[in-house]
């Protein structure tokens, strides 16, 4: 676990793990005073919400990412890739506790998020209030799923092609599955193209792990069958990104 | 205890090379615990030797085979530039060893306090070959293979480093690639490179004087 070590330790270094804390734990209470969230105090919890939501994901993929394909990209360049092959480490371990020590800082980022709504923004109708805890926590679920396999590949692809592109795969990849498809069915609605359809039915819908509809219109908390399909369906990207994260990982620059 | 002892063969007609030939032996080489070194002039595939050895570079023929537990420290390993290298350490050296470790940097005058990035090219020298050397497994066979472990290093580390590998010669077989800068350098057992040829040649009062003639 060294190379786990020394990453986690490295991150930690770097200190910038401080600025996304401070944006998923207290910009989510200044914000809401930017928004329409002040004129009207029933908008306020919603928008804190939707807040602390937005700045999970906005932290994920400009610093959780960007943290990954600097630490792949490191690993390839700096010897210690092929340092630790020769003691032994295969490439897929070294792929697997950089990968753990990323996820390590990222993926509490939802849990922050999910705990910053329960704690400040739960409704005060009980029934409402153990609905608004579920659906968090199963968002919080959800974003640990779509975060994770993104991660890895960001570490993959910046040891083989560079860090810019490293960071560039998972956040193009993230903003496109939250947005992007959005727009594609809007585009679908207008004009059928059967291209354009296959092309929508194989991208990632990262949207169905992002809460903020949902919370902001308290629409309460996943229909328990559809959260396992939700759960396969992540698991299944997870699983053909780690297998291409694998493929494309590699621990030195020459042959 | 030292589980077994450290061994390291390369096999005639051992090939080394990136597409073309470089080198290669002509006979077995067959080397026992203790220092040997790797001479030859620039280019001529030390570092190619030692990357085929720790089986991080494919040889285009022959065979290499070793026993123990193999570490090799390539010239141009780094550390982020803003880890400090009390932090490299802890990361690295198991706790065990990890005082010892600390003691050695404060002997040589390394600073652990300092990030790795404002390091002179000696001491990141030094935080490199101190992870190599305290990340051993006392318990097991080793064999350590270093890129020019000394280049940049003052003659107060270099001798100490040189002192910790006498200590322990009988048990660890150390591969060591380097320039030396002084004649009286005593090279009892060394690897050379020449005319795309590698040779072990052994002889206790051995001197890098006597053999850098040897080199083209």
């Amino acid at each position: 676990m060294r190379l786990f070590k020394l990453t986690l330790s490295t991150i930690f270094r770097r200190k910038s793990w401080a600025i996304s804390a401070l944006l998923v734990l207290v910009f989510p209470f200044v914000l809401p005073y930017l928004s329409s969230g002040a004129e009207n105090p029933v908008l306020f919890e919603p928008a804190l919400a939707q807040a602390a939501w937005s700045m999970a994901w906005l932290s994920t993929i400009f610093w959780g990412f960007f943290a990954a394909a600097k630490a792949g990209d490191a690993n390839a360049r700096s010897g210690l890739g092929e340092y630790f092959l020769t003691t032994g480490v295969s490439a897929t371990r070294q792929l697997l506790e950089i990968w753990a020590a990323v996820t390590t800082f990222v993926a509490p980022l939802g849990l922050a998020a999910a705990l910053v709504c329960i704690f400040a923004a739960s409704p005060s109708l009980a029934d409402e209030r153990i609905m608004w805890i579920n659906a968090n926590l199963q968002y919080a679920l959800l974003f640990a799923l779509v975060v994770a396999p993104l991660i890895a590949l960001a570490v993959a692809v910046s040891s083989r092609f560079g860090s810019l592109t490293g960071f560039l795969t998972s956040a193009g990849l993230t903003v496109y599955g939250l947005y992007g498809v959005g727009y594609m069915k809007m585009l679908l609605s207008v004009e059928s193209s059967p291209l354009m359809t296959w092309l929508w039915s194989v991208s990632p819908h990262y949207h169905f792990a992002d809460p903020t509809e949902r919370l902001r219109y308290k629409l309460g908390a996943i229909d328990g069958g559809q959260f396992p399909l939700l759960l396969a369906y992540f698991a299944g990207i997870l699983l053909l990104y780690v297998a291409i994260s694998r493929l494309l990982f590699r621990t030195k620059v020459t042959a | 205890m030292s589980d077994g002892t450290p061994q390291l063969t390369l096999s005639p007609g051992l090939t080394i090379g990136y597409q073309t030939p470089l080198a290669k032996t002509e006979a077995t080489i067959s080397l026992e615990p203790g220092t040997h070194f790797l001479l030859a002039r620039n280019g001529r595939g030390k570092t190619t030797l030692l990357r085929t050895i720790a089986r991080s570079l494919r040889q285009l023929n022959g065979s290499v085979e070793f026993t123990g537990r193999m570490q090799y420290i390539p010239e141009d390993l780094r550390f982020d530039e803003e880890i400090p290298v009390s932090s490299i350490f802890k990361a690295m050296i198991p706790k065990a060893r990890l005082a010892t470790a600390m003691e050695l940097a404060e002997r040589i005058e390394l600073d652990l306090k300092k990030p790795y990035g404002k390091l002179s090219t000696g001491n990141r020298r030094k935080t490199s070959l101190i992870v190599a050397e305290y990340s051993l497994d006392p318990s097991a066979a080793n064999i350590l293979l270093l890129d020019e472990p000394f280049s940049g290093l003052d003659a107060y580390a270099r001798t100490a480093f040189e002192n910790i590998w006498k200590l322990s010669a009988d048990k660890i077989l150390r591969l060591v690639s380097c320039h030396p800068d002084y004649d009286s350098m005593a090279m009892p057992s060394a690897l050379l490179i020449q005319n795309g040829s590698i040779q072990h040649t052994c002889d206790t009062a051995q001197t890098w004087s006597q053999l850098k003639s040897q080199l083209n």
